[in-house]
């Protein structure tokens, strides 16, 4: 009976493991990316009839840890400062930071909390398409969002060595919020600002201690 | 309406007129802007890690419709104003 139940379990994880989707890579085992670099950047995004606004924050802080093998086991999380969230009108970069929106000095930072890796689509051996769910938190209020995000991988050579040193991992995501969720009110630039913000990262980490 | 006051609002519109494309020259925002977004060329090790085109910022005003063009225009407009009446009344005043 107990070799029933052992040749079961071994079946059951040869089973799940041969559904483990990851990287094809040199590298193995558990990695820790940090994602701390002034070359990272988020982008915001609101478009109306009057005008489009582009928010550009390069202050992104972050540690993302994965099973090469296993893309599912992806963890970690992604911050940026308000303050250093740009418009490209100091007046309104002022605005944003200001209580009646993003309330800089009370809630300082903007983070995306990893809970799940699904929908797994292998693009190439060191390419990855997933949807990652996570807490977004923005005006100390945390929604669950979904981000569709494409992980590259690239083993250490002379070409990383340009960015950092070790092996890097590319993270370029995008996902919607809508402000009124976040109890961000819409009303000291009125119609200027769309509900709906498109939010874009661009992040290049390295493994490199 | 007399001769001068034509040439008021003749000048009014011409100034009016040159804002406008001095505002559509400095690229027709609606509103000032402090800077610009600037698209950076994507570099090669960025493409292989699947990245899209940064953007950089660079400090550059940029005159918008709001409020410097509107302001203009109506400040042109309020002396227009004022002229084609002050002038309107010495016409009548010659007159009586």
């Amino acid at each position: 009976m107990n070799t029933i139940i052992k040749t079961f379990i071994l079946l059951l994880a040869a089973v799940s493991m041969s559904f483990a989707q990851g990287f094809k890579v040199k590298a193995t085992g558990e990695q820790t990316f940090n994602f701390e670099d002034k070359r990272n950047q988020v982008k915001f995004f609101s478009t109306t009839p009057l005008e489009d606004i582009t928010g550009i924050s390069n202050d992104v802080k972050g540690k993302v840890t994965l099973n090469v093998a296993d893309i599912k086991s992806m963890k970690g999380s992604i911050t940026i400062s308000v303050a250093s969230i740009k418009t490209a009108i100091d007046l309104r970069d002022e605005h944003l930071r200001s209580e009646n929106w993003l309330n800089a000095d009370k809630y300082p930072e903007i983070t995306f909390s990893i809970k799940k890796v699904g929908d797994v689509k292998v693009a190439a051996d060191n390419k990855l398409d997933v949807k990652v769910t996570g807490d977004f938190t923005v005006h100390g209020v945390t929604k669950e969002t979904v981000a569709d995000v494409t992980l590259t991988y690239l083993d250490a050579s002379e070409q990383t060595k340009q960015f950092a040193p070790g092996d890097l991992l590319g993270v370029q995501a995008k996902f919607n919020i809508a402000l009124s969720d976040f109890e961000v009110e819409n009303m000291v630039v009125g119609q200027k600002v769309a509900d709906e913000i498109e939010i874009t990262a661009t992040l290049r980490g390295s493994n490199a201690k | 309406m007399n001769s001068k006051q034509k040439y008021i609002i003749l000048l009014a519109l011409i100034l009016i007129a040159v804002v406008l494309v001095w505002w559509l020259a400095s690229g027709g925002e609606i509103l000032s802007k402090d800077g610009i977004w600037v698209e950076q060329e994507i570099s090669e090790l960025d493409k292989a890690l699947g990245l899209e085109p940064q953007k950089v910022y660079q400090e550059k005003f940029i005159l918008g419709l709001l409020p410097h063009t509107a302001v203009i225009s109506g400040v042109i407009v309020a002396i227009s104003a004022i002229l084609f009446f002050i002038f309107k009344s010495k016409k009548t005043k010659e007159k009586k």
